[in-house]
Formats: C-alpha cells, sequence, structure tokens
C-alpha cells in the first residue's frame, strides 16, 4: 500500500496547474502522494477536499486550511504526507465540534506496523486462507473495505453494535459482494463458459473433462464474488449425461480430478480455497426424474435424468472411492465437501445399503462424509458449514429448467446470545425483549447491504458485479429478490449457563429453555420478514473466529459475568462460546443422544443445522455407522451430521497417522501438522485461532461409541 | 395430553367445538407469531416439521403423537367418554381446503 495524497482533487492536469500556479504561501513543502510524485505544498487542496468530500462551508474549508499550513510551518518539516495532512485536518474537524464531517473526511488505511505484522504472520481469523503475499494482499484489502463498510454502508448503531461485539456481521472485508451461492450445473452445460470480461468464449462442453474444467473455472469466478460456500446441487446426477461413453476407469478419473481441482485451487488463487460443496444422490431426486436432460454440446439427449440413475450412482460411487484413498500423503481432501442427501426415496432405491456403507467406511476412515436429512417431501440444497436452502414451490418449479436454480444468502449476521443474559440478570422478560432487540438491529444491518448490493447491481453489466448480472437464461444471475438474509446465533449453551445456572446438557429444563430462545428467534425473524418484504432466515452460524471473539470481547467488558461460563483456557488465551445452538463440546453424551437432543433446535432454525460427533482415533465399523445413520434419519430430527476423524500428517516423511500426535510414529519428527474439522470444514490445525484451540482440547471424542 | 392447534385452522376450530378440551384435561397450544412458548413446546416433542404439514396434532401422555384429524377425533371421543363429559355432535365435517390447517 503507497502513501495516499487523498487531498488532491482532480486530474493530472489541474494537479499540475497547482503544482506550477503555486499560490501566495511559500512553504517549500513537498507532498508524497499516491500517484508516486512529490507535489508541492499547496493549501487549496484542504480547502477542495473538505468541499469536495464533506458540508462545511467554504469560509470554514479555507479556516482549516490556513490554520494547518501555519501549524506545518511552526513545524519547519520538509517533507509531509497526504495521509497526515488528513489526519492533521481531521483533529481540527473535531477540535471544532464538526463530527460528522470528521467521518466523512475520514481516511481508511492501516499502520505501518500492522503491514509489518500482516506481510510476515499468518492471519487465522479464517483457516481456509493459506499464508502467502496473495493472502496478504487480500487481508490488507480487506482491512479496508471493512473499514469502509463499518463508516458507509451501515449506520452508527449497527457499526458500533458490531465493534463492541453485540452481534458480529460476517465478512464484512468482503462487503462488495454476497454471502454464498448454491447453484446448478446446467447453467454451464447449457450456456457454455461465457462470462462478463472473459478473453474468450466457451462453447457448452462436449467432453466430460472439459465439463469438469468449465465448472472449476466458473467456480473460481463465482468465489471472487461471493463471501463464502459456492455449491453444486446433484453434482453427480448433472454429469451422468457425459459419462457413458466412459469405462469404470475414466469416471474413476473423472471423480479424481475434480477432487483434486478443487482442493488444489487453494495454491493456484493463493486466498482462499473455493469454499466448494457438491450434493449427491443415490437416487433421482423425485423433482428430476422427469426433466429433459442436457448432454454434451448443450443438448438434449431426448433422455430425461430419471434414465440416468445408474451413470449417476456410478460417478457418486467413484467419488468416495476417492475420498476413501485420501491424497498421495493419505490425508482427507478438504475440499470439495461432499453433502449425501438421505431421503425417503434413498431407502427405496436399489443398491441404497451398499452406497450407505460405501459414504460410511469414507466417515469413518476420512470424515469427509456429511449426511444431510431431507425426511418427508423435503428438498434442499446445500453448502458451506452447514446452510441449506429448502426448495420451495417456486424452486421446484424452477427446478423443470434446472438452470435456473441458483440461491444465495446475502449477509450473515450472528447475536452475542450470553451477552443478553448478562443484561438480562434472570429476567425472561428482559432477555426476550433484549434478544427481539437485537434481531431487529441485525433485520436492519440485512436492509443496510441489500441496498449497497443493489447499488452495484444497478451498475449492471459495466459495474463491479458485472459477473453477477449477467442474464443469459434472462435473469440476473444473482437473483436479489429471492436472496435468503441470515441471522445466527452463539453461546445458547452459555445464555442457559448465566440464565438458569445450568449447561444444556444439564436437564430437560436447560433444552425447554433453550428451545423457546430459538423458538422466539424463528417467530421475530418471520414476523420481520412479512413486515419487511426480506427472507429472514435462522442458520447455526459456523462462527469460526465470532466464537472466540466474542467470548474475548466479554471477558474485556463483562468480565464478572463472563469469566464464570467461558469455555475454554483463560491462563492461554483460548477461550471460545458453544457455537450457536450445539452443547458443550465436552460433555459426555452418547452420540446418539446428543444427535436426538441438538436436534431438536434444527427444525427451528430453517437455513441449516450440524451436529459434529468428534472421532479422535476411533475408526468404527461402516456396519455400525450405517446403522446409526438409518436411526437418525428415522428417529430424530437432526438435519445433518458430521463424523470427524484427527490426524497427524508429517511433514518430515510425508506419512499421514491417525489421532493428534506430537510426533509421527512412523519416522519420530516433531515437525508434524494436526488435521481434523475446524468447524463445518477440515484444515490444518497450525492454521487455527487460539479460540478454535481451546475446543479442540476440550471436544469429547467418542472413542468406542458405536461398535457397541 | 397436549392439543397442538393454529388459529386459523378449521380442524382445529372443530375440536375446539366439540370438546369441552380443558374438562378433560388436554392442554391446548395455539401455534402463531406469538408464542415462543408454544412453539418450543411442539419443538420438544419432534414435531415442528410434521406441523408444518398438518394440524391439529394431539401429544398422547406417553409423548407418542396422532396426526391424523379421525385418530385424533376418536381418541378425544374416548376420553371423553372416561371422564363423563358429554361431546357436542356437529353436523358437517370441516375439511382443510383453506390450507390452513399447517404451521406455515
Amino acid at each position: 500500500m503507497g502513501v495516499v495524497m487523498p487531498l488532491n482533487a482532480g486530474t493530472a492536469q489541474t494537479r499540475t496547474q497547482q503544482v506550477v500556479n503555486e499560490d501566495s504561501t511559500d512553504i517549500a513543502l513537498f507532498v508524497r502522494s499516491s500517484q508516486d510524485d512529490m507535489l508541492g505544498w499547496n493549501r487549496q487542496r484542504i480547502v477542495d477536499a473538505l468541499l469536495r468530500e464533506t458540508f462545511v462551508d467554504r469560509d470554514t474549508a479555507e479556516k482549516i486550511s490556513r490554520d494547518i499550513e501555519v501549524t506545518i510551518q511552526a513545524g519547519r518539516v520538509k517533507t509531509i504526507t497526504g495521509p497526515l495532512i488528513r489526519e492533521m485536518v481531521n483533529a481540527k474537524l473535531l477540535e471544532m465540534g464538526l463530527e460528522e464531517a470528521r467521518r466523512m473526511h475520514t481516511r481508511l488505511g492501516v499502520p505501518l506496523y500492522d503491514v509489518d505484522q500482516l506481510l510476515v504472520q499468518h492471519n487465522k481469523e479464517n483457516a481456509n486462507v493459506p499464508h502467502g503475499p496473495e493472502a496478504t494482499n487480500l487481508t490488507l484489502a480487506e482491512g479496508i473495505k471493512k473499514e469502509y463498510a463499518l463508516l458507509q454502508v451501515f449506520t452508527p448503531d449497527v457499526a458500533d453494535a458490531h465493534l463492541s461485539g453485540d452481534l458480529h456481521l460476517h465478512d464484512l472485508g468482503f462487503i462488495d459482494r454476497p454471502y454464498c451461492s448454491g447453484q446448478s450445473l446446467e447453467y454451464i452445460k447449457k450456456f457454455g463458459l461465457n462470462l462478463p470480461h472473459a478473453l474468450s468464449m466457451a462453447k457448452p462442453a462436449k467432453h466430460a473433462e472439459v465439463l469438469l474444467a468449465h465448472m472449476v473455472k466458473f467456480a473460481a469466478s463465482l468465489q471472487s464474488h461471493f463471501a463464502g460456500a459456492i455449491g453444486w446441487d446433484a453434482i453427480n446426477l448433472f454429469y451422468a449425461p457425459y459419462l457413458e461413453e466412459l469405462s469404470d476407469d475414466g469416471v474413476r478419473q473423472l471423480a479424481q480430478m475434480m477432487i483434486y481441482e478443487f482442493s488444489q485451487q487453494a495454491v493456484a488463487r493463493g486466498g482462499q480455497a473455493i469454499f466448494s460443496d457438491v450434493n449427491i444422490y443415490w437416487e433421482v431426486p423425485k423433482h428430476f426424474v422427469d426433466v429433459p436432460a442436457i448432454g454434451p454440446g448443450g443438448l438434449y439427449t431426448g433422455k430425461t435424468y430419471g434414465e440416468y440413475e445408474k451413470q449417476a450412482q456410478r460417478f457418486a460411487w467413484a467419488l468416495f472411492e476417492v475420498y476413501k484413498e485420501g491424497d498421495a500423503a493419505g490425508r482427507p481432501f478438504f475440499f470439495p465437501k461432499p453433502l449425501v442427501h438421505i431421503t425417503e426415496k434413498f431407502f427405496k432405491t436399489d443398491g441404497h445399503m451398499d452406497f450407505l456403507h460405501h459414504i460410511c467406511e469414507v466417515a469413518s476412515v476420512k470424515g469427509n462424509t456429511y449426511f444431510v436429512f431431507d425426511r418427508g417431501d423435503t428438498a434442499k440444497i446445500s453448502e458451506c458449514c452447514r446452510l441449506s436452502f429448502k426448495l420451495e414451490a417456486s424452486d421446484l418449479e424452477d427446478a423443470k429448467q434446472p438452470w435456473k436454480m441458483r440461491y444465495s444468502a446475502l449477509q450473515n449476521i450472528t447475536i452475542n446470545l450470553p451477552r443478553l443474559a448478562f443484561r438480562a440478570k434472570g429476567d425472561d422478560t428482559k432477555l426476550f425483549a433484549l434478544l427481539t432487540e437485537k434481531i431487529q438491529l441485525a433485520a436492519k444491518a440485512h436492509g443496510q447491504k441489500k441496498k449497497f448490493i443493489e447499488r452495484l447491481m444497478s451498475l449492471g453489466k459495466g459495474g463491479p458485479l458485472s459477473l453477477l448480472a449477467m442474464d443469459l437464461d434472462g435473469e440476473p444471475y444473482l437473483k436479489l429478490h429471492r436472496c435468503s438474509y441470515l441471522i445466527g446465533m452463539v453461546g445458547l449453551n452459555e445464555l442457559i449457563r448465566v440464565h438458569l445456572g445450568q449447561e444444556l446438557h444439564d436437564s430437560d429444563a436447560s433444552i425447554k429453555f433453550g428451545l423457546k430462545v430459538i423458538a422466539h428467534m424463528n417467530i421475530v425473524c418471520n414476523k420481520l420478514a412479512e413486515t419487511l418484504g426480506m427472507k429472514f432466515v435462522l442458520e447455526q452460524t459456523p462462527a469460526e473466529s465470532t466464537a472466540f471473539r466474542f467470548a474475548k470481547l466479554d471477558l474485556a467488558h463483562f468480565s464478572k459475568e463472563a469469566e464464570k461460563v467461558v469455555q475454554g483456557n483463560r491462563e492461554k488465551g483460548e477461550v471460545y462460546y458453544s457455537n450457536s445452538t450445539l452443547f458443550n463440546v465436552g460433555a459426555t453424551m452418547s452420540p446418539i443422544a446428543r444427535v436426538e437432543k441438538e436436534g431438536l433446535f434444527h427444525p427451528l432454525i430453517e437455513a441449516g443445522s450440524i451436529t459434529h460427533l468428534w472421532l479422535g482415533e476411533a475408526q468404527p465399523d461402516k456396519e455400525a455407522l450405517a446403522t446409526f445413520i438409518i436411526n437418525v434419519f428415522k428417529h430424530t430430527q437432526n438435519d445433518q451430521i458430521a463424523f470427524s476423524p484427527e490426524f497427524t500428517a508429517c511433514l518430515a516423511c510425508g506419512k499421514t497417522s491417525r489421532g493428534l500426535s506430537d510426533a509421527c510414529p512412523y519416522c519420530h519428527s516433531k515437525d508434524v501438522d494436526g488435521i481434523t474439522r475446524i468447524t463445518g470444514y477440515f484444515t490444518k490445525i497450525s492454521s487455527w485461532n487460539k479460540g478454535k484451540l481451546g475446543e479442540l482440547h476440550d471436544r469429547y471424542r467418542n472413542n468406542d461409541r458405536f461398535n457397541n | 395430553m397436549t392439543l397442538f392447534t393454529k388459529d386459523d385452522c378449521v380442524l382445529c376450530d372443530q375440536l375446539k367445538k366439540q370438546f369441552d378440551l380443558s374438562a378433560m384435561d388436554v392442554q391446548v397450544e395455539v401455534l402463531g407469531n406469538n408464542d415462543a412458548a408454544a412453539l418450543a413446546h411442539l419443538a420438544w416433542h419432534g414435531l415442528v416439521e410434521k406441523a408444518r404439514k398438518a394440524l391439529p396434532i394431539l401429544v398422547l401422555d406417553d409423548s407418542s403423537a396422532l396426526h391424523e384429524f379421525p385418530h385424533i377425533e376418536s381418541h378425544l371421543l374416548n376420553r371423553a367418554a372416561r371422564y363423563g363429559i358429554t361431546t357436542k355432535h356437529l353436523s358437517t365435517q370441516a375439511s382443510c381446503a383453506s390450507g390452513n390447517c399447517a404451521l406455515q
């Protein structure tokens, strides 16, 4: 980042004029500008900037510029920077009581010390971002955009609520993007890779490998336009028309290419890996059975997707063979995340038990499988760490032309629940009133982000969101009117502990009160949705860093109360609140009890929930896990579960072993890194923030819990 | 025993007219836009998704649930008989063509 010379208002020509036509002052000062130039001092630039950027009158602007000039003269400085002048002007504005003008005249930037640190140290806010020059570029840019968002996009009450930790506005550094996107492969199958500003345009793919290339590039483009996950619906089904001429080896090769392509994107991009999810079905989902299939060249094959069940199953099977093997060092693939939908129809489809055993084996050996439960007539597309979009009537209508199926959440905002309990001091009425107030504030923040994105989208194909404005099927890619607005929660368990003196797993009364809190959130969201015409839905926020941030802020600002309930190791600073509505991760509970009890909350959280079962070193039988999955589907309300084993990857000999160890069991090197699930995805433990390290230490491992 | 209902649900209304539910020790929960406790109670029984498909739902003392209207009516008729409470005979059988017999 260069030194900014923000007081320079005009074009290069006017700047030259200003230098040449030095005004009455004869200060021999040079101002370092961001234009890689040294400009002569000209106090008129202060006046111009104040008039351009704020509402101060000309006389005041003139006075301020004269005062600054006097100060600079008195300081006998030879070289001065644009940022320094701006800071001096801001100090003057404050001195004169012109607070709003100071706000408007703010300079966004990063202290030199911080840049020094950022360039060297790994930013662990998001464990999915590697450390490197491209990543530090992103961190620095995000820092500026974050400040911009809090000053310009959101009103001061919203910004203050975020900064104080009442709520958390996620992905502020990506303020000019929606949150996440779930879509169908049919879009690129039908239209090819035809993206705005691309240097070349590709026709619809004729071969499976080319389709994969299109998919990966499209996903990378989408990732640079969304803050979060990029999900793909029924991926094995939509590939099926391309697989008929491929041998089993060919299908397996394609599966391997897909998984490697997505999992290695982080290396190619430098920034965050594409947070990719692939939704997989063993059966052909009911809403696709009669849909005409699109095949090579973007042409209809003359068959319906119902006729491609076997091909789709071949691909699904092959994908999980690759997951089972892991990468070249036997480590689990981090991306793409495979989300298998367990439905009523799944159990009526031939071969389902074999497939269930297959994906359970992968869950046990590598942990990749996510089991998504769609009971009754429910159909949904899942992505991110647990987010899901339930398909409504209009979506099922779109399913007849699947390229139209795309779903986005515009923003995610999380409420700090324990803090509400601190403030309510045991008073139910006050607790629910405070909760309502924070949800209303979150809704207001969503409205502000919506307005901002609408403004960017209104610039159309010439604007920064041209990719999202492309309308190959007659509608903008981002269907703003159908976006969801996510409201999440952190620390229900600690709220209950403060309010009732017990944790969620301690008693039925705790769970019932917890359900009342989440039911209240659900009801308020529905009411606001009706009033404001925006789709507010609850989601279990992944809260990878938010659970840490809230705990840290509460220890600072509500220390007396927070000290009693914050989880983790305070001495090491490894503190956290329990994620969303999850029970204490360290509570000794049987896996089925955890799944059942946490699952009671899931139907109230319409945009997605998950229960994590930490396996540690355990490697349960595939048959035992399959029985477990069937029981969960039939006898609980749980939305989604994942089993998380732990691994030690040796950086010296390259081997991978089960469990977390300080040294490699093969070569005894201590140059090792742990791997397990941080929240909704696998990653290296060395990239985790302190809060998550605290949680890792506390997690209850279900050793030998499944085989009995 | 709890009967989960909704204000504009015609099948729920029919049961309320037909039976003196409080005299039969049947707690009535009205699900709507203002009662988090009722919704939480429904969630505790794991019935939110069922309620999104159809109401009323009768939860028995052993925590099992009846979802089919004829089964609920029949169960309540038996209970009324056991309690010695007379029930009102309604000339017309309500139906839920309006689609309001479900949690939104």
